[in-house]
């Protein structure tokens, strides 16, 4: 392959703000280059007939000097091509001032940097995968049946699995439903019988109840699926995975306070769903007549010692319920007792609705405690909208449980399978007391699986805090941390009816979206389309199993001796591998330990450090630096002495880079990535986590340099911190000045 | 022990068909509290009241003196975010009050049929007829017709005029009286008295002449001079009628007054004050069809109320027409005159003109026990 072509643009200010032809001969005198060239406008016609001209003279690298990779990628992409953008118009022209030695110099570097990874980088080939177009949905609720119809529809081949005997959930106990469309006022019947005829005729859906998984190997476009359909064991292929597996009601038994067990009176909003009927509704104690009803809303929801969220919909439906009892019995009274009403969205006409009722009563406050009376249930209210110690008597107690998520948590499962495999090897020490404190606190786990991966990292999805299996919820809703399964519906987060079918549509077209790209060998959100694979060197590999744990999309498994198996269409692209892996095997065709490497040497280090530091900075593509790119557009300036390289995730940033970096000479590392915690703002979950981790190494290694532990700074922030990030480059190089040299500088 | 709180579907069934169907929209937002210009910080009004309402409290609701320190300026239904119409509801619970202290009940209630008013507007008219027929009968002519007024009433005895009214007035102070004090025994007592009973009395009644709640009021303004209107003509009237009574029982009075000029300063007040009425209920009416916000245009007892007053004026009037125009069937006019004031005073203890016994007592109350507008408003 021949050298590299570099091209240079003046447009955009660039030909202002830097002796382009100075350029141009400092970067023709590089070895490496095959050729430099300064195009006006390189995104015009003559920018394009030279790089086509390139490309015939068989240039298989570009160099473009010009602006930054998110700016006109379709201009900029050439088939067959490895492509490097340097984004000097961002980083040079529009945030360091015009014409001066820095400006210049910091070009010089970019540019060599750039040059110095198109040479090593080579023209990725998409991995070629046999992909089943057909999609596995798991539950048979509304969500399910919205995904299994919108894949069929859509002409992908469907299979329906439902634990229970009949679709719907607990649709099936439904009599009526809350108003699904304008003017949003009137109880709806429930549509369930339709949508139950429209998924039986569809011949695309095959509905294999009562089923469960037994297994899922492989990866998306060709997941191996075992299932136990009534007793008898079945095999199918999915290209992609759709978990609709919906919610349970908050445990009542946790509610003895308000009435919970202690009476058959008090009954959960979905006991009551099925006591609906079509006549009065009678008291289960007695029989009589239950003519006054108190709904307790919020009953252990929006409570840290219960549940800590709000379910969205416990509001809507209870008071559904209350006008469904009041249109079956005229003479009822329903009290209605909240502590914040929310009826979100257009449901605000059906609250209007339900107020103009003469027999719902409603009362804002605390309700303390409920009583077996002789009279009915006592319901002591505290600081109630009626007054601060008030009671109400009632025939019937509904307690308005909230949605708890019906999904299992794959990585508490696989820490207990460990523990107890640990225990059962005969291990002593403190090892075995660690794992048997694991044991006594996940036992609560066994037997919760839902979808069985055979996966390294555990048999299900791994959740976030509250129990929903989610990667990021803030950008990318539906995805979780495996690639290929998609959660919908009440699994991912409380909603109503209207919402968890839209979130099974949803849920469906990324299945689809993700066995389409996985036939073509390209990636999934969020590298969309990248053809890339990393490849592994497994002669090197020395099995310490860092990659196969850090992974974030449980990518890889592990053979019997614990090297990485990778499953390429599981893996997501983001580098956490590259940069967990010591050994240094994991590489990408365009990014790799040597390459950045390379990149780092490529940087003319001044032999004066007063007034020329140098400080290397590992900048987040997703966060860091389109937040700095977005300042540079708005002319914010900062330090002349930092070199920017781009970065997948902080996750794949290797410590050998910052051992290099240190060792050429540079006085300073920045690293920059995003928050990290459980609402995480990292798209590969973990990455600034990792990365802290890894810090330690980190830290080690400065002591034995004997440098400066501030040398290294780590900071978190999100793509919104436009105005945080320059200012942060800028107090960190006044630190560094006021350091001093790296002493490595001469050597 | 927490209250035990028992809704009265029927009290709140009554309220929302009587100007309150809006009540249940009220979400307790308190904005309404929050406006009204009258309501005093301490448990302000009229937010717990729609609660309570919207709840059918109706043991709560009935001897609220809050309900009556409105004065149904209608800032917080001009105001109200969900259509809740707090005024009207206050209005409803108002006759809801009156319902329940009037006394006794049974008339209260008989009085609120529209038939009633006619029954009794006919009653008003047969009985001095049927006395004129029996004096009459008995050939007991009275000897001389000296007045103006009546010289042309001679079948119709001054004696019996005066016992029939007489007799229905002291009715209405007993009835109004039992009314007053029932209302004053629910209203209760909240703390320690502020003020002696003649200084409450004295407070309310310059709060009263003063108008000055009106003037705190945003969505009506112009119901300041109607009620001025309206509330001055009327005591001119009553005071122009008590001179003309006391005439009648005292020779010396009545040779000073009888008969008088049209320029006599009696008849100019008489005049005046009838003018006044008119052009204050005139004023009312306007306002209630041009209702701020989403305020009604008043209920069919408030038109009846009005319009009684409106009749007893436009009767006045036209007996004095009549005398000028020499009118020969002036008696009917006369008839038709005493019939509307004798149902308008019948009414009193039980109507819409109840709010001048039981506001006035609320007043009382409220400067007895402190329980007044926050010092020079509350957006002051």
């Amino acid at each position: 392959m021949d050298k590299p072509a570099v091209f240079l643009c003046g447009g955009c200010g660039l030909g202002d703000a830097l002796d382009l032809e100075a350029l141009r001969k400092r970067i023709a005198r590089d070895k490496g280059a095959g050729g430099c060239s300064i195009v006006p406008c390189l995104c015009g016609e003559l920018g394009r007939a030279a790089i086509t001209a390139a490309v015939a003279a068989n240039s298989r690298g570009l160099v473009f000097g010009a602006c930054s990779a998110r700016e006109l990628a379709g201009a900029f992409a050439v088939e067959g091509c490895h492509v490097e953008r340097v984004a000097l118009r961002e980083l040079c022209a529009w945030s360091q001032p015009p014409r001066t030695e820095d400006t210049q110099l910091l070009a010089e570097d970019l540019l060599a940097m750039g040059l110095a990874r198109a040479q090593k980088a080579t023209v990725p080939v998409p991995i070629a995968v046999e992909v089943a177009r057909s999609v596995l949905v798991v539950g048979g609720g509304p969500a399910g049946m919205a995904a299994a119809l919108g894949a069929a529809r859509a002409g992908y081949e469907v299979d329906l699995v439902e634990v229970r005997d009949g679709l719907g959930g607990y649709l099936a106990d439904f009599s009526v439903l809350t108003p699904q469309a304008a003017p949003f006022r009137d109880l709806e019947p429930c549509d369930l019988p339709e949508w139950i005829t429209a998924v039986r005729s569809e011949p695309r859906i095959r509905v294999h109840l009562p089923a469960r998984i037994q297994r899922i190997a492989g990866e998306p476009g060709a997941f191996e699926v075992d299932l136990e359909v009534a007793g008898t064991p079945q095999r199918l292929r999915a290209g992609a995975i759709v978990q609709a597996t919906g919610w349970r009601p908050y445990h009542s038994s946790r509610l003895e306070h308000l009435g919970a067990g202690r009476s058959p009176d008090v009954l959960t909003g979905l006991d009551l769903e099925r006591m609906l009927g079509t006549g009065p509704l009678r008291r289960p104690s007695d029989g009589r007549f239950a003519r006054r009803v108190a709904f307790v809303l919020c009953a252990g929801s929006r409570d840290p010692a219960h549940l800590p969220w709000c379910s969205g919909v416990c509001c809507a439906a209870s008071l559904k319920q209350a006008l469904r009892i009041r249109e079956l019995d005229p003479e009822a009274s329903c009290y209605v007792l909240y502590r914040d009403l929310r009826t979100p969205g257009v449901l605000e006409e059906f609250y209007r609705r339900a107020q103009e009722d003469p027999g719902l009563f409603f009362a804002r406050g605390e309700v303390a405690g409920v009583e077996v009376a002789p009279t009915g249930l006592r319901l002591a209210l505290q600081a109630s909208t009626l007054g601060d110690e008030v009671a109400l008597e009632a025939d019937l107690v509904v307690l308005a449980t909230g949605m708890v998520p019906v999904a299992a948590d794959g990585e508490a499962i696989r820490r207990l399978r460990d523990a107890r495999a640990l225990i059962a090897r005969g291990e002593q020490g403190p090892q075995r007391e660690a794992a048997e404190r694991t044991v006594t606190d996940l036992a609560g786990h066994e037997g919760s699986e839902i979808l069985n991966l055979a996966y390294r990292q555990g048999p299900d999805l791994p959740v976030l805090e509250h129990g929903f299996p989610d990667s990021h919820f803030i950008c990318f809703p539906y995805e979780t941390r495996r690639t290929g399964i998609y959660v919908a519906g009440c699994a991912r987060s409380p909603c109503g009816l209207d919402e968890a079918r839209r979130d099974g549509e949803g849920a469906a077209l990324k299945a689809i979206q993700c066995l389409e790209l996985c036939a073509r060998g390209l990636a999934v959100h969020p590298r969309w389309e990248d053809p890339t694979v990393p490849e592994f060197h497994l002669p090197r590999c020395t099995q310490c199993k860092r990659c196969t744990e850090e992974c974030p999309y449980g990518a890889l498994d592990e053979d019997a001796k614990g090297t990485p198996q990778p499953h390429p269409t599981r893996c997501r692209r983001c580098g956490t591998c590259l940069g967990a892996c010591p050994e240094r095997i994991v590489s990408f065709p365009d990014h790799s330990v040597t390459m950045v490497s390379a990149m780092i040497k490529a940087v003319g280090i001044p032999d004066e450090f007063e007034d020329k530091p140098r400080i290397l900075a590992f900048l987040c593509e997703n966060d860091a630096l389109p937040a700095l790119e977005a300042a540079a557009r708005r002319r914010v300036r900062w330090s002349p002495y930092v070199r920017i390289v781009p970065v997948r995730c902080l996750g794949s940033v290797n410590v050998v880079w910052i051992a290099d970096a240190l060792a050429r000479g540079f006085d300073g590392v920045l690293l920059v990535g995003c928050p990290s915690g459980t609402d995480t703002q990292c798209h590969n979950v973990r990455g600034s986590e990792l990365m802290a981790t890894r810090g330690e190494n980190v830290r080690q290694k400065l002591q034995q340099l004997a440098l400066e532990q501030e040398r290294v700074r780590l900071a978190e922030l999100t793509i919104a911190d436009q105005e945080r990030l320059p200012a942060l480059i800028d107090a960190f190089a006044a630190e560094i000045q006021a350091l001093g040299p790296n002493p490595f500088k001469d050597a | 022990m927490p209250t035990l709180l028992c809704p009265d579907r029927a009290f709140l069934a009554r309220l929302l068909a009587d100007g309150g169907e809006d009540l249940k929209r009220c979400f307790q937002c308190a904005t309404c509290a929050v406006t009204c210009d009258l309501s005093p910080t301490d448990r302000p009004f009229p937010r717990k009241e729609l609660l309570w309402a919207q709840w059918g409290l109706s043991d709560r609701l009935v001897s609220d003196p809050d309900i009556w320190l409105c004065h149904q300026c209608q800032d917080c239904t001009a105001r109200c975010p969900r259509g809740a119409r707090p005024g009207d509801v206050m209005a409803a619970l108002r006759r809801e009050s009156v319902r329940f202290h009037a006394r006794p009940r049974a008339l209260a209630r008989w009085l609120e049929r529209p038939r009633s008013l006619g029954i009794l507007f006919a009653a008003a008219l047969a009985l001095p007829a049927l006395a004129a027929l029996w004096v009459a009968a008995s050939g007991v002519v009275p000897a001389r017709t000296e007045s103006f007024a009546f010289a042309t009433w001679s079948w119709l005895p001054r004696g019996v005029l005066i016992g029939l009214y007489g007799a229905l007035a002291g009715w209405v102070v007993v009835a109004a009286g039992l009314g007053v004090m029932g209302l004053w025994r629910g209203f209760g007592v909240p703390g320690p008295t502020v003020k002696g009973a003649a200084a409450s009395l004295a407070g309310a009644l310059r709060r009263i002449v003063a108008h000055q709640d009106f003037s705190r009021c945003e969505a009506s303004r112009s119901r300041r001079i109607a009620h001025q209107a309206v509330l001055f003509g009327a005591v001119g009237l009553v005071v122009v009628d008590a001179w003309v009574l006391l005439g009648r029982f005292n020779p010396v009075l009545q040779a000073l007054v009888y008969p008088w000029s049209f320029w006599n300063p009696w008849k100019i007040m008489a005049n005046v004050a009838g003018l006044a009425v008119l052009v204050g209920c005139g004023l009312m009416a306007r306002d209630r069809l041009r209702c701020p916000g989403d305020a009604q245009p008043g209920t069919r007892a408030d038109w009846i109320f009005l319009g009684l007053l409106a009749a007893a004026v436009l009767t006045g009037f036209g007996i004095e027409l009549a005398h000028l125009a020499r009118f020969t069937l002036k008696g009917v006019v006369y008839l038709a005159h005493l019939g509307t004031v004798a149902v308008l005073l019948l009414s009193l203890p039980y109507s819409r003109l109840a709010h001048a016994l039981y506001r006035t007592t609320a007043l009382v109350w409220a400067e007895r026990y402190g329980r007044l507008p926050p010092e020079g408003g509350r957006h002051a």
